[in-house]
This record gives structure tokens, sequence and C-alpha cells, in this order.
């Protein structure tokens, strides 16, 4: 039998028994549209953190007071205190390094914010003016912080754009002065409205200068440490050097802990994929029970279509092309019912896409390959069984018997 | 026809196609076993961390200063304009239903001891700490109840920090270093291991007014409370906030329960669990194409049958009842199987895995029976009308 030969029987015989195909493809097309929706909901989902991860800068390091000798914990729960702090000098000290391009260190706290009659308590950042460059954020009005040593503060302060809204309306926000605890400041800038980032809403923060923000919490000790390496090849170096400069300036003492923006989206990355590839699995277990169906419907045609095989037999068809026969039907059906899945899944990913648009769904191209290929492969699988059968039915019996 | 008629033809009917059977009941068993094996690793997570959080009991109410959370911690715990103090946590022992309050501060240092040294975590505590957690004292005792604001430098290691500084010597009495302070060892705690993520073993207690000295800060983290298990959980919130708006003035501070971290944690888990069950059912579903498949086939099979049926008097009802029944007890066998090849994996990975919490409610297995049926039920709607109404001469002639 040549190859076009096969291919139009396989389709004759698809065409004939519709309404089963018909179900198959159904069958087929609900396990591909499942592995494809889903898995690109995960996709979404790890696009997204990664998305949001690399919005808070660019080749960033970390540093955070305190470490801990035991593993586990995940970094960046530290939240605690450490007898002996990170101080802006240590956060100055960094410049040093060769490998590093700008350093930003942060104090954060809560604080009420007053202006007129009204107040608010909101999350306030001691921050520098470098703060800015570091997380890439822009500024709707006025300035940022201004430059200057760190160690000294001007009563000035930065507002989210929700923040500045709430506080004081449709008035101008520049210029105006508010009071923070105890201390007064004057609105120099608003931030330009960015949204959640992480669980952290940055339009409702008010950014005050480093030294102002440790007067107001009476500490000393910076909460972290943005740095900023000059490019992701030096990350490694800027690492290496912020523990060798901080060691050597606490006395030998290595009791700070540096993770880098790439290692922790690394770890995301990783959790997200393994997710979305069990979920993806599980989805794909539909495709197995679709397989075990057309065994099912296979096994019935072979004794429907007993008298055709046993005449294709006697007319000199071997086993072997009987059983090309079948593989061939089931292969188109599996790849009817794969097209349908994925334009069917295609949709449904867009379905969702629009009643979140925040979130960029997109099926992962393992998915998109897999999922036909698995439908294909279970198809052939579940397949051999009645193929043999049909392929070793004897023609004489075939024809003899009704 | 009798019921007894009605089931043996069934059964008839099904055992005549004993492959096709199987292989349909089978469709529907690998859709249940997946939603049992599912639910039930979801439900043993569950259990799991609601284990996690009860062992240090669940009368418990956290105070923490300020009000605004992110990444589900409170941020006036690292800094605050309005800070909690130690005197707000002794006035809180006289809110209504309070047994134990008992201030907390953290962070993160050196014990040194001898030559050896280890960076751990520092809990700075109350004396009643460890009655507040239910946590217990291997060797020695907690904290001695002194006042909280001028504590003797007395400490309490986690039982790790103890094997590692002392390896098999006695600790009780002698002198270490925290944080660049001497403290005394009061106790050693007994091992407790890691809760959440958090080792509790690797870490030092110590007097809470001490340790808000060395971390230089005035505000504690957290307030430790716990209530009497019987007082209505409303009542003593509203009492410790009345007793904390009195001392600050207004409301700067968060109060929360266990109870609700705990209905929180149960939500979350709950909807996870829901997800990946849905995915999971998919599965059922295309089982249920597989009975509406092979039942379309047998109906097309067994015209002559159903005209003959027909013609001697069995109703349109009838004839729709038994194929629906057919349906039913497909699905119905395919559901046992399914309940049998979730719980027997289930049971196969605990023994594999004993860290994967997996237990199975007998509600879900009964439920997913149930659905297991109503699937089949479903899926034989079409086939069956369709058998109903085949005209009983059309079908005997079509022979």
């Amino acid at each position: 039998m040549r190859l076009a030969d096969l291919l139009e029987f396989a389709w004759r015989v698809v065409l004939g028994y519709r309404l089963r195909t018909l179900l198959i493809l159904l069958a087929m097309g609900i396990g591909v549209a499942a592995v494809v929706v889903v898995s690109s909901l995960g996709e979404g989902a790890r696009l997204y953190v990664v998305n949001q991860f690399g919005s808070l800068g660019t080749n960033l390091v970390i540093v955070l007071p305190g470490r801990s000798e035991t593993a586990g914990a995940m970094p960046g729960v530290l939240i605690g205190k450490t007898p002996r702090d990170l101080a802006i000098n240590d956060a100055l000290s960094l410049k040093r390094s060769p490998a590093i391009l700008r350093v930003a260190p942060l104090i954060i706290g809560v604080g009420d914010v007053h202006a007129g009659s009204r107040s608010r308590e909101t999350p306030v950042l001691g921050a520098t003016a470098e703060f800015i460059a570091v997380r890439q954020m822009e500024m709707a009005q006025g300035h940022f912080l201004p430059e200057g040593d760190p160690r000294h503060s001007q009563p000035v302060c930065v507002l989210g754009a929700r923040l500045a809204s709430e506080l004081f309306g449709a008035k101008q926000v520049l210029g105006e002065w508010l009071r923070i605890g105890d201390r007064r400041f004057r609105v120099i800038g608003v931030l330009a409205k960015q949204g959640q980032s992480l669980g952290f809403n940055t339009d409702e923060i008010a950014i005050i200068p480093l030294a102002a923000a440790q007067a107001l919490f009476n500490t000393e000790s910076l909460f972290r440490i943005l740095v900023e390496a000059k490019s992701r090849e030096q990350i490694p170096f800027a690492k290496a050097d912020v523990e060798e400069i901080i060691r050597l300036r606490h006395e030998g003492e290595r009791d700070i802990t540096v993770i880098t923006q790439d290692a922790v989206l690394a770890t995301f990355d990783r959790i997200l994929r393994a997710l979305t590839l069990a979920v993806g699995g599980i989805a794909a277990i539909s495709l197995g029970v679709a397989g075990i169906i057309i065994m099912n419907v296979m096994l019935i045609a072979v004794t429907q279509r007993r008298k055709e095989i046993g005449l294709l037999k006697a007319l000199g068809a071997t086993g072997q092309q009987i059983r090309l026969a079948f593989f061939t039907e089931a292969i188109l059906m599996a790849l009817g019912g794969a097209t349908v899945g994925l334009v069917v899944g295609k949709l449904g990913q867009m379905a969702v896409g629009q009643i979140y648009p925040d979130i960029p769904f997109d099926a992962p191209w393992w998915a998109l390959i897999a999922a036909p290929l698995t439908a294909i492969i279970t198809s052939v699988l579940f397949t051999v069984a009645p193929a043999r059968r049909a392929a070793q039915l004897d023609p004489v019996q075939a024809l003899a018997k009704r | 026809m009798r019921a007894a008629d009605f089931i043996a033809f069934t059964l008839a009917s099904l055992r005549a196609h004993r492959l096709r059977t199987f292989l349909t009941a089978l469709g529907i068993a690998v859709g249940i076993a997946s939603v049992i094996l599912l639910t039930s690793i979801g439900e043993g997570l569950h259990r799991f961390v609601i284990a996690e959080f009860t062992q240090f009991g669940t009368n418990i109410i956290n105070v923490s200063p300020g009000r605004i959370e992110t990444h589900g911690a409170p941020l006036g715990a690292v800094n605050t304009v309005r800070p909690l103090t130690i005197d707000d946590a002794i006035a809180l022992r006289k809110a209504p239903f309070i047994q134990v309050s008992d201030p907390l501060v953290q962070g993160n240092g050196e014990v040194r001891h001898g030559g050896k040294s280890r960076r751990v975590t520092i809990y700075g505590t109350g004396a009643d700490f460890s009655r507040a957690l239910s946590m217990r004292v291997a060797i020695g005792e907690y904290l001695p109840q002194d006042d909280p604001r001028t504590p003797r430098a007395f400490a309490v290691l986690g039982s790790k920090v103890a094997r590692e500084l002392f390896g098999g010597e006695n600790p009780l009495g002698v002198p270490v270093r925290v944080g660049g302070q001497r403290y005394r060892v009061a106790g050693v705690m007994e091992s407790k291991g890691q809760v959440l993520g958090f080792d509790l073993d690797d870490t030092v207690f110590i007097p809470v007014g001490r340790a808000l000295e060395m971390f230089n800060r005035e505000s504690l983290q957290e307030i430790h409370l716990t209530y009497e298990p019987t007082a209505p959980l409303a009542e003593v919130e509203e009492g410790i906030k009345r007793i904390l708006v009195a001392r600050h003035g207004l409301e700067d501070f968060t109060v929360t329960p266990q109870q609700k971290m705990l209905e929180v944690f149960g939500t979350v888990l709950s909807a996870i669990t829901f997800a990946v069950v849905a995915i999971g059912a998919i599965s059922l579903v295309v089982g249920g194409v597989g009975i509406l498949t092979i039942l379309t086939i047998a109906v097309a099979e067994r015209t002559a049958e159903i005209g003959l049926l027909r013609s001697i008097g069995a109703t349109r009802q009838r004839v729709l009842l038994l194929f629906l029944g057919e349906a039913a007890v497909l699905a119905a066998i395919g559901g046992v199987a399914g309940l049998l090849l979730g719980l027997s994996i289930a049971q196969l990975l605990q023994v594999a895995l004993p860290a994967l919490p997996v237990h199975t409610p007998w509600l879900y297995a009964v439920l997913a029976e149930a659905v297991a049926v109503a699937v089949g039920l479903i899926a034989g709607v079409l086939p069956a009308r369709h058998a109903a109404q085949l005209d009983p001469l059309e079908a005997l002639r079509g022979e």
C-alpha cells in the first residue's frame, strides 16, 4: 500500500464513523486544551513574578544585617536586629569597590503622616539620592531627595502618588509642609504611579532622607543596603567585595548576609517552573484517559470491521500493512484532537488574559510541543493491542463467520 | 420489568463485553483516583500546617506595633514611631481573660563559649515565654521571674546551640557570651525541630529588657498573650484593644488571634486544593466522554435488541432507564476501582515519603463515588435518549 492510499483509507474510516470520531476528538481536545491552559497559567505566574523582581532594579546585590548558620529559612525573612548594626558608614565604604556602581542604604518603618487635619499611617522609607536610580522608579512631579552627605539631612520628603492625593486631594502638593511622627518635612516630589510590587505598594510610601529616618525611628541601624553592580558579570565580584569590606569594618566578624537578585530570582524561577510542570502533568492524566477511550473504540472497530479486514488480508495485505492502517487512523485522530485542543486552549488562555491583563499568560513552548506529542504517543500506544488483534485475524475465519 | 430483572439485564449486557466494560470503567477509575490522591495530599498538607501552628497552643493572640502589613507580617515590627513597650506587655496582664502576657524581640547575634562561637537567632522574652507557647525546658529552668525592665543576665539555650557549644558537658550555670555580653546559662530547651522554616533549636533566649538594650531599640516586636480557652474571643480582643488604646491614645497596633491566622491559612490551602483537584477532575470529564462514546456504539450495535424489547411491551421510559442504569453502573464500578487505586497510591506515598502528609477524609471518598455516578448518568443521557426514541418497527427492519 502506498502512503497516499494508506492515508486515504484511514481518512475514509475516520469520516465513516462521524459521531465516534467526534467524541474521540472531544476527549483528546479536552486533554490538550487542559494542558495548554493550565501550563500557560503557571507560566504566566512565573513571568509575572520574574518581571516584578526585575522591576526592583538590575544587577542588584542586597545586604542585610545578621547571619544565621541554619539554612532553610528564606532569605529576606530576617527582620530582627543585631548587636552590631549596619551603619551608614558601612554603606558609604562599599563605594570603594570597583565592581559597585551605586549604593542605596535603606531604613524602613511605619509612621503617621499628618497634613493639615488629615493623617494616615504609612510605611516610611529612609533613603538617599541614589535610591531612585537603583530601584528605577520615576518621578511624576518635582525632584527626588537631593544629593549630599547622607549623614546630614534636609527636612524634605517625597510621597507616593496615592499618598499624595489622599493627603492633599487635588491641591498643589509640591512645597507643602507635613509632619511625620514628631518631625516636619517639606514635600519636594511625588513618585509616578507604580502599583503593587511583590506585596509592597510604592504608591503609599513616604520617602525621607536617611539621617531623618534614623532620628525619627531612633535607630542607627540600616534595614538593607541595595547595591547595584556595574554590570551583570560584576555581580559575583561585587558580592565578594561587600563581604570583605564589611568584614574588615566589623573587626573580622562575618555578621551580614549578602544575597544577589539573581539567586533569589533563580530560586523563584525554579519553584514556579516545577509547579507549572506538576499541574501540567496532572492535566496530562486526562490525555491518558483519552488514550484508553481510543483503545476501547479501536477494539470495537476491529470486531465490527472483521469482514473488511479479512477481505484486505485475502487480497494480499500483510499483517504489517493492517497494523499500519490502524496506527494511521489513530494518529489522524490524535492530530485532529490536538489541533482542536490547541485552538481551544489558546482561546481559553486569551479569555483569561482578558480578565487579568496584568499577568502575561503565555503557554510555554514545551507545553505546546509536549501536549500534542503526548496525545499522539498515547493514542499510538493504546492502539498497539487493537492493531495486533486486527493483524492476527485469520482471513478465512474472518470472512466465513457471519 | 421487576427490579431484579432490570439489574440482571444491565449486568448481563456489561458482562457480554468484558474488555469494553473494563476499559470504560478504567477511564473513570483513573479520573477518580487522581481526584482522590490530590485531595488526600491537599487535606494532609492542611492538617500538617494546622498541627505546626497549634503545637504552640490554640489560645494565643499576637499583638504587634503598627497597623500596616506587608508580606503577611506587620511592618511596624521593623521600625515604628509608635512603639510597643515592656510596660504595655505588663499592662496587658490585667486585660480580661488573659493568662499570660509575654513581650518578644527577635534578632541575630553570636553566642560564644570557650573557643567556640555560633551565629544564632536571639529571642528576647519575658519569663513566661515557654508557658505562653507551651515549649518545654529539657534541663534547668526557663528565665527567672524578674522584673522584665531590669532582669538578671540569664540565658536559656536551644538544644542545638547547647549541643554545638557544649557537646556532652553540662551547660547549667556556665557563663556564655551572647552578642558580646555575659550571661549565665539557666536552662536548655527541649528539641522542637524546624517549624515552618525556622529552626527553633538554633536559638538563644535572653531576658527581653537586655535584648532591647543589646539591639538598641525601644519597641518590642510583638507581645504573645494567652487567654482562658473558654473565654469568648471577641471580648478578649476587645479588652486588649481597650487597654492599649487607653495607653497609646489611638489604635496603632495589630491584634492577631491565632485562630484567625489558622482560618486564613485554611482558606488559602482549601483554595489551592480545590484548584488542583479541579485540574485533576478534567480526567474525570474525559472518562465521561468515554462512557458517552461506548454507549453510543452500544446503542447502534443493539438496535435489534432495543426493537425487540420495545415490540414486546417495554416502554420508552424503560429503555431509557436501562441505558442510564448501564451508564451509572459502569461509572460506579470505575469509581470504586478508582477509589481503591487512589487510596493505595496514597498509602504507598505515605510509606515512600513519610515527610509528605497524606490524609483521605471519608467524606471525600463518598463524594468522589457520587460524582463518578453523576458523571456516568450525564454521559448516559444522550445515548439513552437516542435508544428510547428508536421506532421499534424501523429498528427490527434494519436488522
